[in-house]
Formats: C-alpha cells, structure tokens, sequence
C-alpha cells in the first residue's frame, strides 16, 4: 500500500493527470435551477472495468488475466471485488452512497479511441454525427447554461451557446485584460468569436484564484456546485488509461499504472465529497469512458481496446450501494467477438437516468433528443429507489 | 492584407519585421519548398540572429545515453546516495541530461527565427499528423523526431515519411511497440516457458497505423488487420533505456533509428487488408509502402491537408485535386504541398490559425524578442517565461502528453472564452516584456491592413499597449471573418 501512495502523490505532483472540470451558470443567463447536480468524469484512454471492480465470482477471471488482476482486492459480495486503489469509494459504499453498474457500455464497438470518445461525449447514434454533446444538450432542455473548466470547451458539453469555460491563465508580465479594452475588441468581430470575445469580458471583471490539481479542481466545483446561485453540472477530464503496457508493475498487480489512475479517480470524487458539503446529497457523479479493455491480458502486461467496462456512481442522491449487472460472463464464448467483455446495459440509460434525478427531466425527452434514441431503456428504479 | 502577407499568414509564418519582401510569391513558394533548413535562434537576448550550436543537438545515441544517465543519478536520488538528493545535483541532472526543453525551445526560436517559414507550417502539420506524446521514455526523442523525421523528410515521398517516423524510436515506444514480441517468436516461446514471464503482442501502433497515420476508419479494417499489422510491426524498435551491450545482442547494432529484434519478431507471412505481407524485416517497408499508396490514405490526408491549410469544410473538388496531384507524384510531397498552397492562396475564406502559429506571427511581425536566448534556458527571468512554459499556458505544445490524433484542425474546438482570452494575455505579455521594434502603425501599413482593423485599432483609444494587443486579436490576424 505504500508503494502505491508514494506513486500517486508523485502523479499529483507531476501533474501527469490532464484534468478538465466544467459546469458553472453564468450570473444572468441563468433561469431557477432544478435541485440537483451532475458530475462527470472522463477517463480517457479506455479504462479497464474488469481490474476496477473484478468479478471474483467468476472462475474465468483468474485463468485469463491473473498477472494484472488486483490481489488485495475488497470484496463487495460473493461476486465483485473493488480494486485497492479506490479506498474512498469504498467508505461510500459503505454507507450505501456508491454503486457501480458492470458490463455496460455506449453501443460501439469498433474499438477506436477517437470514435469512442466522440460517441459518449456527443451521445449521438453514430461517430461524429453530432457537434453538441449530450450534457449540454440535456442542460439546454433545463434551460440552464454550463461553464467548463478548462481551456478548451470539451464536446460533451457544446450545445448551449451561452457555454463558457474558465481556466486562469498563469502568464508572467501579463495582467488581466481591462473589460472595455475586450468589449471593444469584441465589437470589431463577428458571429461566434463575438460572443466568445464578450464572455472574456464579463470574465475579466471576476476575479477568482483556482487550483489546478484533480482533487484541488474537483473540490473547487463541489463547492460552487453547492451555492445556492451555483452550476448544475460539471465534468472532469482524467487521461491515461490506455492501459496497453505495464497496467500494473511486474510482481505487484495491485501498483502500477491502472493503480495510479483509479487513484486519481478516488481523490476526485473524494474531492468533490469534501467541496459539495451539503449539496452532496442533491448530487450525483458519474464516470465515462470510452470502450473497456480486452478479456485476456496481452504480451506486455496490459490489455488491448476492448468493449465493455464499468461506470462508478457516487452521491447523496443514490439511496443503496451494490454493483448492477446482468453478468455475462468471461468464457470465451461469451466475449464479444470472442476478446472483450459483453455489454449488457446500455450506459446511456445510465447517463439518461442520472439526467433524470439531478436535471429533473422527463426520461422520453432525454431519450429522444439527448440521445437520439426514443426507445433508450430506462433503468431510474435499479439505480435511484 | 497585402498578397506577401495574406499568403504568408495562410501558408507561412509572417515575414519578419525587417525581411525585405518578395515581388513574384508564386516564385518564392517554390523557393520556400526547397529552403534550407538551419536551426535558427539567438544566444541571448538582443544578439544576432545564428545557427544553434551542434553540442545543443545531440545524435540519437547522446539522447538515450542522456536518459540512461538521468535514470541512473534518479535512482541515485531516491537512494540518496553520492549526494544526488540535493537540489543542486537534482537541476544539474535535469540540465545535462534531459532534451525536452532545449528541443522546445529550439523549435519555438527556430518558428521565430526561421527564414524557411513554409517549411516550418509543414513540419508543424506532419509532427501533429504523426504525433509522439510525451511518456514513456518520449521526453529525449520528440524533438529528434520532428527534425530528422518530418522536417528533413519534407522534399522525399510520403512512403519514406511514413516509413521513417513508424521506425523512429520516440514513435515505437509512445505507442508500446518497443515491448510488443510475436506470439510465435522465439523471445515469447522462451518466455513462456519462465514463471513470471510476459511476453505477446501489443497491437496499440499497429491499430494507430492504420487509423490515424493511414487508410483512417473509412477503409473499413478489421480487427484482424489490426492484428495482422501488429504482427508486421512486432520486433521493432529498442527500449531506450536498454544498455548497450543488451543492445548489441539483441538488434546486431548501435543504431535506435530502425531499430529490429529479430527474435521478437512474428515468423511467417502476414496478410493485411488483403496485402500479404512477408516475413522478415523487409515486411514492414512492404506494409508501409502498401499503406502509403493506398486509396484510402489518399483521400483521407489530403482531406487534412486541406482542412488544415484551405478550409474547414474543403469542397469535393479541392480534395479531388490534391489526391490527383498525390497520385501523379507518386506520392512525392513537394507535389502534394504545392497542389495545396495553390489552393490555400486562392481560397476566399479566412482560416482560423492555432495558438502556436498565431503566437508565433505575432512575434515575427512586431520584431519583439519575446523568447529567451539558448545560452539563458536554465536562467530565471522575470519577464520572460521558458517557451515549455510559453507553449503549456497557450494550450498546444508537442512535448505534452496528448493523444495520438493530435491537435484538431477544426477551429470549433479552438473557439473558447479562454483559448482567447491567452491572446489577449500574450498580446500583452509580448508587447510590455518583448520590446516590440515596431509600432502599431508601421505593421499595418507594412502588412497592408484592411479598412475595419484600422477602425478597430482606432476605437481603443490612444495606448500602445491597447492599440498592440487589439491589432493582434484583429479577426484579421487571428485569421477570423470581418462583420
């Protein structure tokens, strides 16, 4: 356990985790917000399902990944284990405020980072048929806007022009720019780059220090989260779960570089525990990622792009923790195209139910014009009651 | 903008504040083409422009003797023994071993400085186009790579880019292939038979090889044919960290660059997309010049040449006819890339340019030295930041971690309040710690400017600093449409 934590505090410090939160209304814009909030994390990379919550129960998992599973797991029943690295994961769980829904994924299977990502940011029915994202869209439908906290405006959340981002610069020899030199600047432009140039403006009339770290950053949304005027939703990004090599270290599968990135995850959502306060009980959280990784573990202690992985919820809003599946099992005939975990949740009911608790909106709407898809299973009652 | 300016905007990287202009650009984009190509850049600030020095641009073998070296004193470090773990030793290690920030700093002087402004844009297209994300061991090579693999590969054939930057050790080992062996081949059979041994395929290139770097999704692959490249690629490349005699057993030579070991290699012929593929190490030149050649990869790069140099959303014709140049070349990229600028140059929209060439003209253009010189990297300043630092604030440099489709071309996901809002800094930062040798005014008339930036500069008041920072978030140089 040592040997783990001294890994993750030098990721911290390092700053190997790129991290993206999002999710502040903007004073004005703004019309009576619902109740709740939603927080995603993105882990970007493809992260592998089967080492963050190993299915213990079934005999397949030892004869095929041995060398990569996770020895000092926690058991969470007969069935599922919880991977070390996510020790306050665990403590929610505990207190029936985390579940965890398995063999679930977004409907690709081709594999590809960059479709994959596309897909469960834009939410559409195919690759790049979108230019919105899911989350802005459902947060356009609650007529609420996001802010992103990043330096790009990430996809998942375009669908509202009244979107904005927010990340301090750090510059030296430069100061903020005035708001009418901006507003001047922004008159000389056009269309888009108007509007961008005008929230520069009103942004440049605020004035607020930020942290850049994962937990620090997940903290500081968890906090405006809870305001009573504060964002409805925001998203973090978590990269480097591309797992191909060295997943975990030669000899010690519970280190190594999966062990380091759950662990990042951990502190994120403990993070936002500790900024939400009270809000906590209002919200939710919920992982994405873009495809799982290959059954079998391959020749450089690491698993290939594979299908279905995990998503890990947390918060108040959840009234009992435990891992929702239907299990397909781990034989080679029950692997999709015989090398990767089988989905058998669609996770975009999971992120349609998250929608429907924290935004207050109707499932048939979200289904329909979030993703595209009126006849997206509603799966609320395994998840909320 | 004056056609000197609208077409080094477009196409270059802005004539520099005292560069007498060229008369016939047709003439001097062919000229451009076939620039030499020296490292420009200046010891300190103020001092004549020169070439960088050579002890500054080690050869392959320095750079991984570099990186032995620093993980050695490293673990010497966390021992705490020799008296590495004072501060003292932990930056002179850093200084003297490690490439990352010489080599972006030599690539921002060198954009800066550069008068082969052209090929420069084009190296910057193809390092992202191939890109090599900083891990692993990647910190040391990035920068031998975008020199000796895109930059002094820009006037052969695409195949031999493509060949050279998939042998390149920064690009096997950023996506694993330096770890990958064969099923079949000797090392994992001998492995197989050790406890505790792991040795197998790992198919992460094999997979960016044919989605992002050629045939692209649209081809219609299979996994199989992702496996079957894996299989091809499998034996290529060395660890960096590998000591030289464990080198010298295992690939027959000294050299990192195509770098092959053989008893990690997958015997037998292999077949992809319906090619077969021999054994050996001829069969990746095979696979490579079978991708380059492709239909597929035609379409799919010159749709992003065009994207990244003509428009966001190119017409039909325009791609037609850079694959039609791409196919009567053979491939040969002085062919493709003048089929390009001739279709840039006369494009009738703006095009939207990234931070990094932005920053870059921006500089260029007001004569401003807003960059440290070589002999002062490792020396604070309180005005003027490292260029790792310069490029990270902007949002885009190609010595951070990233993924391997590299940077959008899309100005979509570059239109944030933010990624503007660092303009506006920048502008700033340049004006009051750059020392700019031209004024507002003598830019504009230089460059030719168009009615509505005059305007725009005229209605911020009478402030150098004001009028700067706004000619240079202009729709007009940032490479926006006019209201």
């Amino acid at each position: 356990m040592s040997k783990l934590t001294a890994g993750r505090r030098n990721l911290l410090k390092a700053g190997a985790a790129s991290l993206f939160l999002a999710g502040m209304p903007i004073s004005g814009f703004t019309k009576g917000k619902p109740r709740g909030s939603i927080s995603v994390i993105i882990l970007e990379g493809g992260m592998d399902g089967l080492a963050a919550i190993p299915p213990i129960g079934d005999a397949d998992l030892m004869r095929m990944r041995q060398a990569i599973s996770p020895e000092s797991y926690l058991p969470l029943n007969d069935f599922f284990g919880l991977h070390p690295s996510l020790q306050f994961y665990a403590q929610l769980m505990a207190r029936g405020q985390a579940s965890a829904v398995h063999a679930t994924a977004f409907p690709y299977t081709k594999r590809s980072h960059f479709e994959g990502q596309n897909m469960i940011e834009g939410g559409g029915l195919s690759p790049f048929s979108e230019k919105t994202g899911w989350l802005g869209r459902a947060l356009d439908l609650a007529g609420v806007a996001g802010r992103s906290l990043s330096l790009d405006m990430p996809l998942i959340l375009r669908g509202h022009h009244n979107n904005d981002n927010f990340y301090p610069a750090s510059i030296r020899g430069s100061a903020r720019p005035k708001a009418d030199l901006v507003e001047m600047i922004a008159m000389g432009h056009q269309m888009d780059a108007a509007q961008i140039f005008t929230k520069v403006a009103h942004k440049a009339k605020e004035n607020e220090q930020v942290p850049r770290d994962p937990a620090s950053l997940a903290t500081y949304a968890g906090r405006a989260m809870a305001q009573a005027a504060g964002p409805l939703a925001s998203v973090i990004r978590v990269a480097n779960f591309d797992t191909h090599a060295n997943q975990v270290e030669e000899g010690d599968p519970d280190a190594g570089r999966l062990a380091r990135q759950l662990g990042v995850v951990d502190d994120v959502i403990a993070g936002y525990r500790r900024g939400l306060g009270s809000a906590w009980n209002e919200a939710i959280i919920l992982t994405l990622t873009e495809f799982g990784r290959t059954v079998a573990v391959n020749g450089t202690l690491g698993t290939d792009h594979g299908y279905a992985s995990v998503g890990l919820l947390a918060g108040g809003t959840l009234s009992s923790s435990g891992v929702v599946a239907n299990w397909p099992g781990l034989g080679k005939k029950d692997q999709f195209e015989q090398r990767d975990l089988m989905a058998t949740i669609d996770y975009r009911s999971v992120c349609a139910a998250c929608l429907e608790k924290s935004l207050g909106l109707d499932h048939g709407l979200i289904a329909h014009q979030v993703f595209r898809q009126p006849d997206l299973p509603r799966v609320f009652e395994h998840l909320f009651t | 903008m004056n056609e000197q300016f609208r077409i080094a905007q477009r196409i270059g990287l802005m004539f520099r504040y005292d560069q007498d202009l060229p008369q016939d650009m047709e003439a001097w984009v062919q000229s451009q083409l076939q620039a030499p190509s020296p490292a420009l850049g200046i010891p300190h600030a103020y001092a004549k422009v020169a070439q960088w020095p050579d002890e500054l641009q080690p050869n392959l073998a320095k750079r991984a003797y570099m990186w032995r070296r620093y993980r050695a004193l490293k673990k010497q470090e966390r021992e705490g023994k020799n008296g590495q773990d004072t501060e003292a030793a932990r930056q002179a290690n850093r200084r003297n071993h490690l490439m990352r920030e010489k080599d972006e700093h030599k690539f921002v002087q060198r954009n800066v400085y550069g008068a082969d402004q052209v090929k420069l844009r084009l190296t910057a297209f193809w390092a992202n186009h191939f890109t090599i994300g900083n891990t692993f061991d990647t910190g040391n090579m990035i920068g031998h790579a975008i020199d000796e693999g895109i930059l002094a590969k820009l006037n052969g054939s695409f195949a031999d880019m493509l060949y050279g930057i998939t042998t390149h050790p920064g690009m096997l080992t950023y996506l694993d292939n330096v770890w990958s062996a064969g099923e079949r081949s000797e090392h994992a059979k001998g492995c197989h038979r050790r406890p505790n041994c792991h040795a197998g395929l790992n198919d992460n290139l094999g997979r960016e090889l044919l989605e992002l770097h050629t045939v692209s999704p649209a081809a219609g692959y299979s996994e199989d044919d992702i496996r079957g490249a894996a299989n091809v690629l499998a034996g290529w490349g060395v660890d960096f960290q590998e000591e030289l005699p464990g080198m010298r057993k295992k690939i027959g030579g000294m050299n990192h660059w195509k770098a092959y070991k053989k008893r990690w290699a997958e015997p037998g012929t292999k077949r992809v997309m319906g090619q077969l593929i021999h054994a050996g190490r001829g069969g990746l030149r095979q696979l490579t010049d079978f991708l380059a050649n492709h239909e597929h990869t035609i379409n799919y790069i010159s749709t992003k040449l065009c994207q990244h140099f003509v428009s966001d959303n190119p017409s039909k014709d325009q791609i037609e006819s850079v694959k039609s140049a791409w196919r009567q070349g053979d491939g040969d990229l002085p062919t493709i890339h003048t089929q390009v600028f001739k279709l840039a140059i006369a494009a009738p929209e703006a095009k939207f340019l990234w931070p990094m060439t932005w920053l870059f003209q921006v500089v260029r253009l007001s004569g401003a030295t807003y960059f440290k010189g070589w002999e002062d990297i490792d020396n604070y300043n309180n005005q003027l930041m490292s260029s790792k630092k310069v490029l990270k604030e902007l949002g885009q440099s190609f010595w951070s971690f990233r993924q391997p489709n590299g940077y959008s071309d899309d100005r979509v996901d570059w239109m944030s309040a933010e990624m503007f809002e660092r303009r506006i800094r920048f502008s700033d930062a340049v004006y009051k710690n750059g020392n700019p040798r031209r004024s507002v005014n003598e830019i504009m008339d230089r460059i030719g400017a168009v009615e509505q930036t005059r305007a725009m500069v005229a209605s911020v008041g009478a402030s150098p600093k004001d009028r700067f920072i706004t000619l240079m978030c202009s729709p007009e140089l940032m490479g926006l449409e006019y209201v």
